[in-house]
């Protein structure tokens, strides 16, 4: 009975992890709570399977990442034009100062292959290891940092950051290579 | 020393400094901004409270789970 409570309670404390990882990989904050809601579901029946004392987060997102690509294949690949379509919706009133950034961000990470925003999601903000991650996406530790370095660029190149002023050599690099530093 | 000698040196000191101030070189710049921007799409979402509904859904689950054991031992 309290092992019960225990799983719940740790249960309880992942789901705005697991609302934030669905909410990147279907693109719809709808669409990322039926998601997480059937993860629970699942996550609940399956619950003797769970090795307490293992990362029950990585446990978690295993189950949540799997529901998703299941309901994709069942769905076929237009669900997610719709979808990307509805996160640009859901980007809000450029006009909000501040936001600006975040949105330009967004919009930029929905431009990304699914494999290449999942493991950046993964690791460079649910927290996970290389290892970690790699378990979850069920491939090698090497797939992944290859993703991550590749998402990266991307969304460089996507923000335009390349080259950008904002980014460019500051000004102990600018007198070594000779060039004035950017304003 | 040569010249080149010390300006190495000038070039590795001020790498040191630099790092602790947390202005790391251009390359990392930009993934310093990916990470912070990163960080703030996700904790839009995962800042927020848990949604009642996912309460009322593990209560609902507890109360069938409670149930099926209850019939099962009568």
């Amino acid at each position: 009975m309290s092992a019960q409570f225990d799983f719940r309670k740790e249960l309880i404390t992942i789901i705005p992890n697991l609302r934030a990882f669905a909410t990147s990989l279907t693109g719809s904050f709808d669409r990322a709570d039926d998601l997480v809601q059937e993860t629970l579901v699942k996550a609940w029946d399956k619950q003797h399977t769970f090795q307490p004392g293992t990362n029950m987060k990585a446990w978690l997102f295993t189950i949540l990442r799997n529901e998703f690509y299941t309901q994709m294949r069942k769905k076929g690949r237009e669900v997610q034009d719709v979808d990307g379509i509805h996160a640009m919706q859901l980007a809000g009133h450029p006009e909000q100062q501040g936001h600006l950034d975040l949105q330009d961000f967004r919009k930029a990470l929905e431009m990304l292959p699914d494999d290449q925003r999942e493991a950046l999601i993964l690791i460079g903000a649910s927290g996970f290891s290389y290892e970690e991650a790699a378990e979850i996406c069920k491939c090698a530790v090497g797939t992944i940092k290859s993703r991550v370095s590749r998402a990266r660029t991307r969304i460089g190149e996507i923000l335009g950051v390349e080259g950008d002023g904002d980014y460019g050599p500051d000004s102990i690099s600018s007198q070594i290579i000779g060039v004035a530093p950017a304003a | 020393m040569s010249d080149r000698e010390a300006e190495d040196k000038k070039l590795q000191t001020g790498n040191t400094q630099r790092s602790q101030q947390q202005q790391p070189a251009s390359g990392l710049g930009i993934n310093a901004a990916i990470g912070k921007q990163l960080k703030a799409y996700y904790d839009d979402v995962a800042s927020e409270p848990v949604p009642d509904r996912f309460l009322s859904l593990l209560d609902a689950l507890d109360e069938a789970e409670t149930a099926s054991k209850k019939n099962d031992r009568e």
